[in-house]
């Protein structure tokens, strides 16, 4: 399949520290999920592919056009659908005015067909009946999809969603995630998440990124994978485990190398995903 | 049965290539944003309800265009400062909430979207425009007016409104705080009322061109003059307010990202050209060929006048004001009705004068005529000016001539030219106060006249006062019985009462 972009040898430092090193890779349609800790990059990348800051090293193409031009950036630009992390709003806006504006931004320029469009992402992100409301009187929920419809509208080839399911209810999340899969029928999507239920639903594929560097590429059932054999059940925490918690149930889910004779237990993606961090986010796991 | 078929929206994709059409659409979605909002929105509530207020009643129904011009300038002030604040507001609107990061990825870059704004002035600049069009139509439409008005003045409204946006949009650029807005509107107020009325005594005159630097010039004082001797450079300043407004405009472009973009450098270049050369061009005085018209126009009037004859007398105007000749006729008509002997036939020439020669704000009066049976009209009518040329036709009447009538006149002949002059009118007590330079009906005072003042003693006033209680047609068959006495150089204020039937005044006539 052609890819949809593409990056090789991504660099790019804030001071002394290292934000992307040596990045490489290459997106197809479908919806790919990128994990990692805090501080790993997965924000400084989506921002670099979303042309909003620039790699000091390294070159990437988005459909073909290449950024590192003026002409090829407006090219990645138009073909770009991007939701930060924390959207800004314009609170006086209403949800239309708001996407109306996104849309002029993109060049769509034919008032009629642009008003078409956004009532067509309006509807999309089940918003019909607010279009008209105030952003400053939507709840939060309603907010991130009127973020979701602006970056939706125009339809983009490429799709960059940072964290786009923080800070939602379990509810206002699972519509979120319908969302992003229909938002992944033909088109690429890169979903940056800490929420490894939402890849291991959504993604036909992972990344998984620490300290700027990409640790695994593959799909969700091969970073599953990585954890079989290393998750088991013990009645006290397991001095050896890299992670452990107490259950529910009150036994300990430790993940790491087993001792002999122990208790076997199905991996998750996120077991897999702590293995692959090897310490540097497992840290965080332990300590909470 | 009927099977209904739901097709999917069509998906509806950018149209590269037309930048410049997404910068006029958001130029109109910010428009429509700004002309919505509270500011804006009150300025021009406050704009329109002062000109339905004013209009109606100003220049007492006789406008001189060539002063409603530029009497349109300054509401739009109001409305320019509602829009430099709620420009400013909106440029800084992405900031403020934090969308700069997210809308620097989208396609229309950062300096196209301060184009847009700096646009977004424009339908406002429109619709002031459209104020100032209606203000000037209607009184084009008053029955007395005259005259004619400059384009040039009349676009100087919506400029400045398009000036004070694209300033609004500038100062965004250059202070990120929405405080800096209406702390600019506070100190650009304290300037123009401390600072500028200060120095009004050199401001306000022809000599000084930098008034001109304003964007609305004031000329203090002076009475409308026509339309050729004004010397105003009305082009050259509608022109230097465009290219100033666009040169700031550019300038906050060229802040707003566009510092390489080599055709913002280029207008900018231009721009600030055309503002020096407007600049220069109207600073450069009244030209020669004005001054000598003035000239012309106040020491030889007659030169440049166009007469008509009506009823017995003449009447000459300056070629704009010739539609008033029917108005003054019916005044003259009206007071020589009242009188007796030969001054019932008697054939005046009415001259229209102006004195322009020490400029338009100068307050010099007009030297009364010595020529006999000629009473001066000055350009402005309507409201105190009637009463006023009512007062100048009776003096000519009585005394031949307004040398006479002005200033060697002291004696009870005063009681007959204020009675001529008055008593025809629908309110003559009240016209008795508004030609009185004390605005009373009792006492000595001055009394306005188109050149210079008359005098009545108190005594003079107690008697007209007590003619103009009676009934008019009984103190005008007595006027007419004794014209010759009345109107004798020296009759004294008592004859001049007990011939009329009046109590006469303790006090003896004294000249001023």
């Amino acid at each position: 399949m052609t890819p949809t972009v593409s990056a090789s040898g991504l660099s790019l430092r804030y001071g002394g520290t290292r934000a992307l090193d040596d990045v490489s890779l290459r997106l197809a349609p479908g919806v790919t999920g990128l994990l990692g800790p805090n501080g790993a990059g997965k924000t400084t990348l989506l921002r670099v592919l979303a042309t909003a800051l620039p790699a000091d090293h390294g070159a990437f193409t988005v459909l073909g056009n290449d950024p590192g031009t003026a002409r090829g950036r407006q090219d990645v630009r138009r073909a770009l659908g991007y939701l930060p992390q924390t959207p800004g709003f314009h609170p006086d806006f209403t949800a239309f005015e708001f996407v109306d504006y996104v849309a002029i931004l993109k060049e769509l320029t034919d008032r009629t067909a642009r008003h078409r469009e956004v009532r067509r992402v309006l509807d999309e992100v089940d918003l019909t009946d607010v279009r008209g409301r105030r952003i400053k009187k939507l709840s939060g929920g309603m907010r991130q999809r009127v973020a979701l419809a602006a970056a939706l509208v125009g339809d983009p080839g490429f799709l960059v969603l940072d964290e786009p399911t923080v800070g939602l209810d379990p509810e206002q999340r699972m519509r979120f995630r319908e969302l992003i899969a229909q938002a992944g029928e033909g088109r690429t999507v890169l979903l940056s998440t800490h929420q490894t239920e939402d890849v291991a639903m959504l993604c036909h594929r992972v990344l998984v990124m620490a300290g700027g560097r990409v640790r695994f590429d593959g799909t969700p059932a091969e970073l599953t994978a990585r954890a079989a054999g290393r998750v088991w059940s013990s009645a006290e925490r397991a001095p050896a485990a890299k992670a452990g918690w107490r259950t529910g149930t009150g036994t300990f889910r430790n993940v790491g190398d087993p001792p002999p004779g122990a208790e076997l237990l199905e991996p998750t993606l996120e077991d897999g995903y702590l293995l692959t961090l090897d310490g540097e986010g497992a840290q965080e796991v332990t300590a909470a | 049965m009927s099977a209904v078929m739901e097709t999917a929206p069509t998906v509806v994709r950018a149209e590269p290539g037309r930048p410049w059409r997404a910068v006029t659409d958001l130029a109109l979605f910010e428009a429509r944003r700004l002309l919505t909002r509270i500011p804006v929105l009150f300025a021009f509530l406050v704009y329109v309800a002062w000109i339905v207020w004013r209009t109606p009643d100003s220049y007492d129904g006789y406008p001189a265009l060539q002063d409603v011009d530029r009497a349109t300038q300054g509401g739009p002030v109001l409305v320019g400062f509602a829009v430099l604040l709620s420009v400013n507001h909106a440029v800084l609107r992405a900031k403020r909430r934090d969308t700069e990061r997210h809308f620097a990825v989208l396609v229309v870059q950062p300096w196209r979207r301060t184009a847009a704004h700096v646009l977004s002035v424009v339908p406002v600049a429109a619709v002031v425009a459209s104020c100032v069009a209606l203000q000037f139509t209607w009184e084009a439409l008053k029955p007395g007016a005259v005259g004619r008005g400059s384009v040039g003045e009349l676009l100087v409204g919506p400029l400045t409104v398009l000036l004070f946006g694209a300033a609004g949009v500038l100062l965004a650029r250059l202070v990120a705080s929405v405080a800096a807005a209406p702390l600019l509107i506070v100190f650009s107020l304290f300037l123009f009322t401390f600072v500028f009325s200060a120095s009004s005594s050199s401001s306000g005159t022809e000599e000084d061109g930098t008034r001109w630097l304003y964007p609305m010039t004031i000329e203090v004082g002076g009475n409308a003059v026509p339309s050729d001797l004004l010397g105003r450079p009305a082009a050259w300043h509608a022109l230097y307010l465009l290219a100033l407004a666009l040169t700031v405009g550019l300038l906050a472009v060229l802040l707003g990202g566009g510092l390489r973009i080599r055709t913002v450098q280029g207008a900018l270049v231009g721009m600030l050209a055309v503002t020096v050369l407007g600049a220069s061009a109207q600073m450069t005085g009244v030209p020669a060929a004005t001054i000598a018209a003035r000239e012309r126009a106040s020491a030889t009037p007659q030169k440049e006048q166009t007469c008509v004859e009506r009823d017995k007398s003449t009447y000459c105007a300056f070629p704009e004001w010739s539609p008033r000749a029917g108005t003054w006729a019916d005044t003259v008509k009206r007071v020589q009705s009242l009188t007796g002997g030969t001054a019932h036939d008697q054939k005046l020439l009415v001259r229209q004068r102006i004195e322009v020669r020490y400029g338009l704000g100068s307050d010099s009066t007009l030297d009364p005529s010595a020529t006999p049976h000629q009473v001066t009209v000055g350009t402005d009518w309507g409201g105190n000016r009637v009463p006023e040329f009512s007062v100048a036709v009776a003096g000519v009447l009585v005394t031949g001539d307004e040398k006479t009538a002005t200033g060697d006149l002291c004696d009870g002949r005063m009681v007959t030219i204020m009675w001529l002059g008055l008593a025809g009118r629908p309110d003559p007590v009240g016209d008795l106060a508004r030609v009185r330079l004390d605005d009373g009906t009792s006492g000595s005072s001055l009394v306005i006249s188109p050149t210079e003042p008359l005098y009545m003693t108190g005594g003079q006033t107690s008697v007209v006062r007590q003619l103009l209680d009676q009934p008019r047609q009984t103190v005008a068959a007595k006027m007419t019985s004794h014209w010759a006495e009345l109107t004798a150089p020296k009759v004294t204020t008592a004859q001049v009462a007990r011939l009329l039937g009046v109590e006469a005044p303790k006090e003896a006539d004294k000249c001023l």
